[in-house]
């Protein structure tokens, strides 16, 4: 990960400049365009891995969404960047750069991401996780290695691991597949030199400043630390009982967790997990 | 229920629409037809909706049996079409009768063929659409991602009486070749790759990798410089060439995955991405430079021809 800021200052405003350097606001990004294609702009805010950055996209999509449906068809959130899918016989790319940089400018810079304030733009999602002992025998079980190359102990990675809460960076790699960070430095591993061509569903794995579940069984080269059965994707729109009414319609509530939500891991124990491990897999069987 | 029984799915068939529009936030990959174009005009030949579902031939090796009588429309790549054994030219509609087989075999040109029924196949809707995403276990014949194998049933209409036959005029014919040029419009991280780096992509001849799939397609040949850096992973758009550490450019197509890092030099423009579905592995491929206006505007009569 590339951790210098990138973070275009200039606005060419002198009342956007002072704003800019308001205490309040120290680092609110401006964005800047690039053409992806004949009907995509990606809109940048810098290279870096911000926690207050989620939640201020998640924020800049929903306007976008609203207020340019006539012309906009679709937008896909990541770490710093909104990929804007447009429709190029409705609009001219220049005067929709203008109208997405207006939105960006009318949104608000909340950069209290831990806060647990409920009006804050995302919730908190408790996720169960079975750490695997470092002789569990299980195929992708890395733990032991884990330990090995961070020079901790079992108990000391789990504590890191399940110690803070995560925000879901962005969704992607596979439907539900949640990028969440930032993961502690101590615990922070290269991917596998040689990817794994299949990880079960369920895997819980870490690589460089991430950590993620695998929603469905797919090849991977994160390390993988535990189990959990949580459910990140499904298909009719009850994932983990999600029913609520506020996401919108085409969201339709397949994944419970959304971009600038945040995830808290909750170890359970090895009978605890047995259990739900057969569960999840039978559940799997119907679905798959 | 009427349609066709599949006797052999062959190499890689697969039901696809215009797309799962709208989900790329959560990590839904779109799907859709490679050569959009083709599929594009099998629909017109049928008066069908453009988002009609279609089966996307790989190389051939499909053989259905109807149950059902109904207007057929073949295009793309000539896969040696025949109709109860009788060589059956492409590019047309036609009658099929109940019992009557229709068999793709091997390449003559191209190497992807489209075929639609008056209607489009009626396989349930996922998310919204047919397409057949397989890394997502998302739509197809049975929901969840998978291609056409033998047993398999593709429901469809049944018509009273036959339709009059059509062509598409020769002069629409797509050019079909294995030596490609693909207009480049430079975007996402052009300014970060080298002046040298660019010079390699213009002068020099790619080849289409036989690891090329759905997802991309992989090109081999002079290595291309890469940034000395790393980014954070972005949306990424259909047509997009990524430059990953071994120099070898790949370019992002229909399945590709919704997000990457990889460092890229633009996009290829979708016509080319079509005419880029035709070629088997081995094609030759070169690149060149376009604008974005002149993209749009090729864009823009494309989907206005096709009512997309």
């Amino acid at each position: 990960m590339n951790k210098k800021a990138k973070v275009s200052e200039h606005s060419g405003n002198a009342e956007n400049v002072r704003d800019t350097s308001r205490v309040e606001t120290p680092k609110r990004p401006q964005p800047t365009f690039v053409n992806a294609g004949v009907d995509a702009l990606l809109m940048q805010f810098g290279q870096e891995l911000d926690p207050c950055m989620p939640g201020f996209l998640a924020s800049i999509r929903a306007a976008i969404i609203a207020e340019l449906s006539d012309v906009v068809y679709e937008v896909v959130p990541s770490y710093a960047s909104l990929l804007v899918y447009y429709e190029p016989r409705a609009v001219r790319t220049y005067d929709l750069e203008q109208a997405l940089e207006t939105i960006a400018e009318q949104t608000p810079w909340l950069c209290s991401p831990w806060s647990a304030d409920a009006e804050a733009p995302g919730k908190l999602v408790e996720v169960p996780i079975y750490y695997y002992q470092p002789d569990d025998a299980i195929e992708e079980n890395d733990m032991a290695r884990v330990c090995e190359q961070s020079g901790l102990s079992f108990d000391e990675v789990v504590a890191i691991h399940s110690g803070r809460d995560y925000q879901v960076y962005a969704l992607g790699f596979a439907p539900g597949f949640a990028y969440l960070g930032a993961l502690d430095e101590r615990i922070q591993l290269p991917r596998l030199a040689n990817p794994r061509k299949n990880i079960a569903a369920g895997s819980v794995g870490i690589a460089e400043g991430q950590t993620a579940v695998y929603p469905q069984e797919s090849p991977g080269g994160w390390n993988i630390l535990g189990f959990s059965p949580f459910v990140w994707f499904d298909v009719n729109g009850h994932a983990n009982g999600n029913v609520d009414k506020n996401t919108p319609a085409q969201q339709a509530a397949l994944t419970p967790v959304q971009v600038g939500d945040r995830i808290r891991f909750k170890p359970m124990s090895k009978s605890a997990y047995e259990q739900a491990k057969a569960k999840f897999f039978a559940q799997q069987g119907d679905s798959t | 229920m009427t349609g066709f029984r599949v006797i052999k799915g062959g190499i890689l068939s697969l039901v696809q629409d215009t797309g799962r529009l709208r989900y790329q936030h959560l990590g839904v990959t779109r799907g859709g037809p490679l050569d959009a174009k083709s599929a594009s005009w099998a629909n017109r030949l049928l008066d069908n909706d453009p988002d009609a579902a279609v089966i996307e031939i790989t190389a051939g090796g499909l053989e259905l049996e109807s149950r059902t009588q109904i207007m057929v429309a073949v295009t793309g790549g000539d896969l040696n079409l025949t109709l109860n054994g009788e060589p059956q030219p492409p590019w047309r509609s036609f009658w099929v009768r109940q019992g009557d087989r229709l068999k793709f075999a091997t390449p003559r040109y191209g190497f992807r063929a489209y075929l639609a029924v008056s209607g489009g196949f009626q396989t349930t809707p996922i998310l919204g659409s047919r397409a057949t995403v397989q890394r997502d276990h998302l739509g197809g014949v049975d929901g969840k991602g998978s291609a056409l194998k033998a047993g398999d049933e593709l429901p469809c209409g049944h018509l009273q009486e036959e339709t009059l036959s059509r062509e598409i005029p020769m002069q629409y014919l797509p050019e079909i070749s294995q030596d490609l040029v693909l207009h480049l419009i430079p975007g996402y991280q052009q300014h970060e790759f080298s002046k040298e780096a660019w010079q390699t992509l213009w002068h020099n001849e790619y080849t289409l990798s036989q690891n090329s799939n759905r997802m991309g397609a992989r090109l081999e040949g002079m290595e291309i410089a890469t940034p000395n850096k790393t980014f954070l992973s972005e949306g990424v758009s259909y047509g997009a060439v990524q430059v990953p550490a071994n120099g070898q450019p790949i370019i992002m197509l229909e399945d590709r995955q919704t997000l990457g890092g990889y460092p890229k030099l633009g996009n290829i423009l979708p016509l080319d991405g079509f005419r880029l579905a035709q070629c088997m592995p081995g094609a030759k491929i070169r690149f060149k430079p376009m604008s974005l206006a002149e993209g749009q505007q090729q864009m823009r009569r494309y989907l206005r021809f096709f009512g997309l």
